[in-house]
């Protein structure tokens, strides 16, 4: 069978697509608040490493069930997103951008540094190691397939919750027309915190998965920040199918291409794809013509 | 009038005198060695290590503060933190060096971070102690007056590996080192590559088959196709030299992707933290190797000068009192403390009783004047170091690393065969989830 294709690019071609799904869930929560309330929150990947804490200490501390841990997790890091917005983001939002970037840059140092000094700089783990699915010469990390399916069915609720329910309905309008729909006697403020706590709860979701694949510290957030940042601006801030599909793209274009050149140089091809799709769509792969 | 006037100058005289005087007096009282101290507390790689050997540094110089000094110089460290990155390294060392007047700098555990704070310093004229990083790239070719290193270099720590599974080529693998299928893989820091080299040039001069060299960012969020790769190259040895959490994240991809090989060897920083190791990877980290300098909790009493006994005693203590969760030691604290212990024991009171001070030119002598055989440091090597016209100004040349393996929560020493505990366990035993099937 390999001699007909070669089986370390199916191998690849697949921890892509797993990589992407990994992505993927980052980058919903992240485009969600965007859309709806127009603030870059470059904090999020520090409350996603406080979610990884929250698993730690829940799990393997306090011994609670994974799934309890997880709960109270999400629950927590959503909680967190609130008061993020209250705190930081609602007393700016008619200040300029740079402004409200400036902010939830600072509440990302002070996350770091209340990190550092309140969980220690060792490296967390929970020690749970999942089996892995062998196929025809092929590894699959159950880890993984979990986070891509999770990331697929947290886009599939995400969507369904936009567009079946009322308060779904309120956030759609209001991504819309920040300006008309109070005028119409939505809540803005209101949709603004349910909006916070879902984009904060996404971020708990990614936290209870990806403390199964990496080990936590207070500085891991560097490790998926910047990546984030450029998957959702690459499909279009706010636009969360393109997200998706930006995630998968910049994963492949990593896996395959560390396969066949170094390594770094699928990292170079995939942020060279960031800048030319810069150059070439630059409201995002799906944004519209104007 | 006339005595009134009299009795003012005398008084002021008097006055002038004594603040003279005193501040004379003080001065020979306040007769201090100010010691900046830079370490990661903050960022990666405080966990990976570095603060292991800012606690084994701080030891030593407590130990030497609670005695009273050195020579009747007070010692005073000003601790600084690197948070694992060159620019604030050296923003810090600039900072110690013109804000906090410190006489001389120590310490610095990551070669990215030694390699532009030794240039920066050279420009100060001040004496610089590395207690720890090892590439080659910090002083070869760089001829710096004032830079010392007494740490093995990376190209050793490359040299020892291969060495060691040439060694066992045919006897524990069953073939000829041409037929050895070896793969080098790295952080792409002044460390990794430095490590990586060392282990390219002596694996060609061995003749072994290296089927693949590759470096990697540390900080890179997935390895996963390095591992598809490294299984593509199907390799009987595994030359690794990663920082933390690097070096779990390639190992827990390693393990969920089906790489199997006949050995791993680490080379120092992440592999040098076994209980972080054993907490992130559980049993699979049984029958790894680590290549460092023996761990001075390690070394054999006998082999070494009597005085340093009571020391190493001293140090575990303090290790563990500090860290009490501990299950081994780690050969990381025992580093940066017998090399403090070289320049607090050795290098100042030379300096001070021979040269007559503490600044750059008497401790730059001193230095050069030790001339200690093996046995005569906690880590077992000896010192002695190259002089400014050399092609690597500064290093100790009497360092040496060894290699261990950790089976059952026990580290122990496999090589050099001189030094060797028991026998290496090789190659993986079947009960490794990485062994060969």
């Amino acid at each position: 069978m390999s001699e007909i294709f070669d089986i370390y690019l199916v191998e690849a071609l697949i921890n892509g697509v797993l990589l992407g799904g990994v992505l993927a869930l980052l980058a919903l929560g992240l485009n969600l608040i965007f859309g709806v309330i127009d603030v870059v929150w470059i904090c999020y990947a520090e409350l996603i490493m406080l979610g990884m804490y929250s698993m730690y200490y829940l799990y393997s501390v306090y011994h609670l069930p994974f799934v309890v841990a997880a709960i109270i997790s999400i629950g927590g890091v959503g909680v967190l997103g609130v008061i993020l917005h209250v705190v930081v983001i609602q007393p700016l939002l008619t200040a300029a951008p740079i402004n409200q970037l400036l902010a939830t840059g600072g509440v990302l140092a002070f996350l770091q540094s209340a990190a550092t000094i309140g969980f220690g700089i060792d490296f967390k783990n929970l020690g749970i190691r999942l089996p892995v699915l062998e196929v025809s010469e092929m590894f699959i990390s159950y880890s993984r397939l979990l986070a891509f399916l999770v990331a697929l069915a947290g886009m599939v609720a995400l969507f369904l919750f936009l567009s079946r329910t009322y308060v779904g309905t309120a956030i759609r309008a209001i991504a819309q027309d920040r300006q008309v729909m109070p005028l119409m006697g939505v809540d803005s403020r209101r949709i603004y915190m349910i909006t916070s706590a879902v984009g904060g709860s996404l971020a708990g979701l990614a936290a209870c998965l990806l403390v199964l694949q990496y080990d936590v510290h207070p500085f891991i957030g560097l490790t998926f920040g910047p990546i984030t940042f450029m998957i959702c601006v690459m499909g279009g801030l706010g636009n969360m199918i393109g997200g998706f599909i930006a995630a998968f793209l910049f994963a492949e274009i990593i896996s395959v291409g560390g396969l066949y050149l170094d390594l770094e140089w699928g990292y170079v091809f995939a942020f060279c794809f960031f800048i030319a799709m810069m150059f070439i769509r630059p409201q995002g792969l799906l944004a519209r013509r104007s | 009038m006339i005595r009134r006037r009299t009795g003012l100058f005398m008084a002021g005289l008097l006055t002038g005198a004594m603040t003279l005087f005193g501040a004379t007096a003080a001065d020979a009282q306040e007769k201090k060695l100010k010691i900046g101290v830079i370490y990661d507390l903050s960022g990666p790689l405080a966990g990976g290590g570095s603060e292991l050997h800012y606690l084994g540094s701080k030891i030593i110089i407590d130990h030497f503060i609670k005695q009273g000094g050195v020579e009747g110089y007070k010692i005073e460290a000003v601790y600084a933190d690197a948070q694992s990155k060159p620019d604030v390294a050296i923003n810090e060392a600039v900072r110690l060096v013109e804000q906090e007047k410190v006489d001389m700098l120590l310490g610095m555990f990551s070669s990215a971070q030694c390699v532009p704070v030794a240039a920066r310093i050279d420009q100060y004229k001040k004496y610089l102690w590395m207690t720890t990083c090892i590439s080659s790239a910090v002083l070869k070719d760089r001829h710096f007056r004032l830079a010392f290193r007494p740490q093995p270099s990376g190209q050793q720590f490359g040299e020892m590996s291969v060495n060691f599974i040439n060694a066992n080529s045919k006897e524990k693998f069953g073939k000829d080192p041409k037929d050895l299928r070896v793969v080098i893989i790295h952080e792409d820091g002044a460390y990794g590559v430095d490590v990586a080299s060392g282990n390219e040039l002596a694996a060609k001069k061995a003749g072994l088959n290296v089927v693949m060299k590759e470096g990697y960012a540390a900080t890179a969020p997935d390895l996963s196709s390095l591992v598809t790769k490294i299984k593509r190259a199907r390799p009987d040895v595994i030359l690794h030299t990663g920082y933390n959490p690097d070096i779990t994240l390639l190992l827990r991809q390693a393990r969920e992707l089906g790489l199997r090989f006949q050995a791993l060897i680490g080379h120092g920083a992440g592999y040098g933290v076994y209980s972080k190791l054993k907490e992130s990877l559980g049993n699979d980290v049984n029958y790894f190797f680590n290549v460092d300098p023996i761990s001075i909790w390690l070394a054999n009493p006998a082999a070494l000068k009597p005085e340093l006994l009571p020391v190493i005693k001293m140090v575990g203590e303090e290790y563990d009192r500090a860290k009490p969760d501990t299950k081994i030691r780690s050969a990381h604290v025992g580093m940066a403390a017998s090399n403090t212990y070289l320049f607090m024991n050795e290098i100042l009171p030379r300096a001070i009783k021979q040269y007559g001070g503490v600044d750059g030119e008497a401790l730059r002598k001193a230095t050069l004047d030790v001339d200690i055989a093996q046995g005569g440091t906690m880590l077992g090597f000896g010192a002695k170091f190259e002089p400014e016209a050399a092609v690597m100004a500064g290093q100790n040349t009497r360092g040496a690393p060894v290699i261990v393996q950790y089976v059952n929560d026990e580290a122990k020493v496999v090589w050099p065969q001189a030094l060797a505990q028991q026998p290496a366990v090789l190659p993986l035993p079947s009960s490794s989830p990485y062994a060969v099937k």
